[in-house]
């Protein structure tokens, strides 16, 4: 129907997560539309991306080079790990302000019916990273039923080592009500964590 | 015809989509399995809270457009299963029960009993996760299941040629077992499993027998390939 590069820009356009046929089109006229500076930057910052985006070495995270801004921060502890799902995770807890450690990605989730296992987790790296002088690994999963299975098997695999490399401690984030919400609204699971993780006032 | 249904359903598996959406499969007493989008469902303060994750048994209200998912407008408990979920093990043996049940019927397919049993045995992995995701009930799940679906395998004489004795072998292309001079292309079957796959499908779930190492290997086997030949589904391995 249309011309073949218009053809080509809205089935790539397509392919992105969220973006059906008509939305694609509305993108893609947007851009034939807008200035040529504007369209070749988004161009041109796809093509970055793509080049110059990779992993850091040590935690896994989005970097620029070899290792990411906070593996490179001297400023930071350290002996203390928080391990997340995906690259994506890390920005809530830094916006927090409250952490200082650093991270591990480990790029997923376990999940049997998707055929996700620990293999094909940054599992192993961290139980390496771990045996080198770390006392806190803070398990940051997702509380999804994935991201419980994940945070399960590294502390059971942590627990597994603590034997031959002495005890680290492994924390698992408080599960409970958000702030602002109504308790008539809470599911079951999530109250009664709640409850079982009440503190004293005062 | 558009209008809201009331169901009992458990939730099968949650996937995360768009924004803050949440489609899931769900297996309903009556509609059998169903695609429902809950909007809105994974911002913090959602009036579904946490309830649309996998595990959870649920009173549903849906709405049904003409289009392939249904929208969950309301959701309310029956059974959260909270022990279940601080237990790895427990975990995985209710993520394959839901994967089984997920790949063995299709939309629209109500089955009471298949419903009635992944509701009991979740309960058993509430109420005891480390017993009830050892091998033995996890192969007497699948097994009921199997039954359940149309797919048992046969257990009482030999598949091919009816005889009662020398069942020394099991076919997933036969669907059973089989006896010393049918044997074709199953493999070696042990007494002692095939005492287990009876056993386990004559007793109630929470009384199934205990499974070791080659008895689970090989009941696991039968299922298995029997599911694979006749069902055309691939269950991952429960031993």
């Amino acid at each position: 129907m249309y011309a073949g590069p218009i053809s080509r820009l809205i089935g790539e356009l397509s392919k992105l997560p969220g973006i059906g046929q008509r939305t694609a089109q509305r993108l893609a006229f947007h851009i034939l539309r807008a200035d040529d500076d504007d369209a070749l930057a988004l161009a041109e910052a796809i093509r970055e991306v793509k080049e110059k985006v990779g992993l850091c070495e040590v935690c896994f995270n989005l970097s620029e080079g070899p290792r990411c801004r906070i593996c490179e921060d001297e400023r930071r502890d350290r002996s203390l790990i928080c391990v997340v799902e995906e690259p994506a995770d890390v920005i809530p807890i830094e916006r927090t302000g409250e952490y200082r450690g650093v991270y591990h990605v480990l790029g997923g989730a376990l999940s049997p019916i998707d055929g996700i296992d620990p293999e094909d987790l940054k599992i192993a790296e961290l139980l390496e990273r771990v045996d080198s002088g770390v006392s806190e690994v803070v398990l940051a999963t997702n509380p999804t039923t994935t991201g419980e299975a994940t945070a399960l098997h590294i502390a059971a695999s942590l627990r597994d080592r603590a034997g031959a490399n002495g005890a680290v401690t492994v924390t698992r984030l408080a599960s409970g009500l958000p702030v602002g919400a109504d308790l008539e609204h809470a599911d079951e699971v999530t109250l009664g964590k709640a409850l079982a993780g009440r503190r004293a006032l005062g | 015809m558009p209008g809201s249904i009331k169901t009992q359903a458990v939730v099968l598996r949650s996937i995360r989509y768009g924004e803050a959406d949440r489609i899931v499969h769900l297996y309903s007493a009556t509609r059998g399995r169903i695609g429902a989008i809950a909007k809105g469902s994974r911002r913090p303060k959602s009036r579904f809270g946490g309830r649309l994750e996998p595990f959870f048994r649920l009173n549903l209200v849906l709405y049904e457009g003409r289009g392939e998912l249904l929208t969950v407008t309301g959701a309310s408990t029956v059974a959260g299963h909270a022990r279940l979920r601080a237990d790895g093990g427990a975990l995985m043996a209710a993520g394959r029960a839901c994967d089984s049940m997920l790949r063995l019927f299709d939309d629209g397919e109500p089955n009471q009993p298949a419903y009635n049993l992944l509701c009991n045995y979740l309960s058993l992995l509430d109420a005891d996760p480390a017993a009830a995701s050892e091998p033995g009930a996890a192969l007497a799940f699948r097994l009921k299941l199997a039954l359940a679906a149309g797919f048992s395998p046969e257990l009482g004489s030999c598949t091919r040629c009816g005889e009662a004795e020398h069942l020394s072998a099991f076919s997933g292309s036969a669907g059973g077992v089989v006896c010393s001079a049918c044997e074709g292309d199953g493999f070696p079957m042990t007494e002692q499993a095939h005492r287990f796959m009876v056993e386990a499908l004559a007793r109630p779930l929470a009384e199934a027998p205990e499974a070791p190492g080659r008895v689970a290997a090989l009941s696991d086997r039968a299922v298995t390939e029997t599911l694979e030949h006749h069902a055309h589904v691939h269950l991952r391995a429960v031993a």
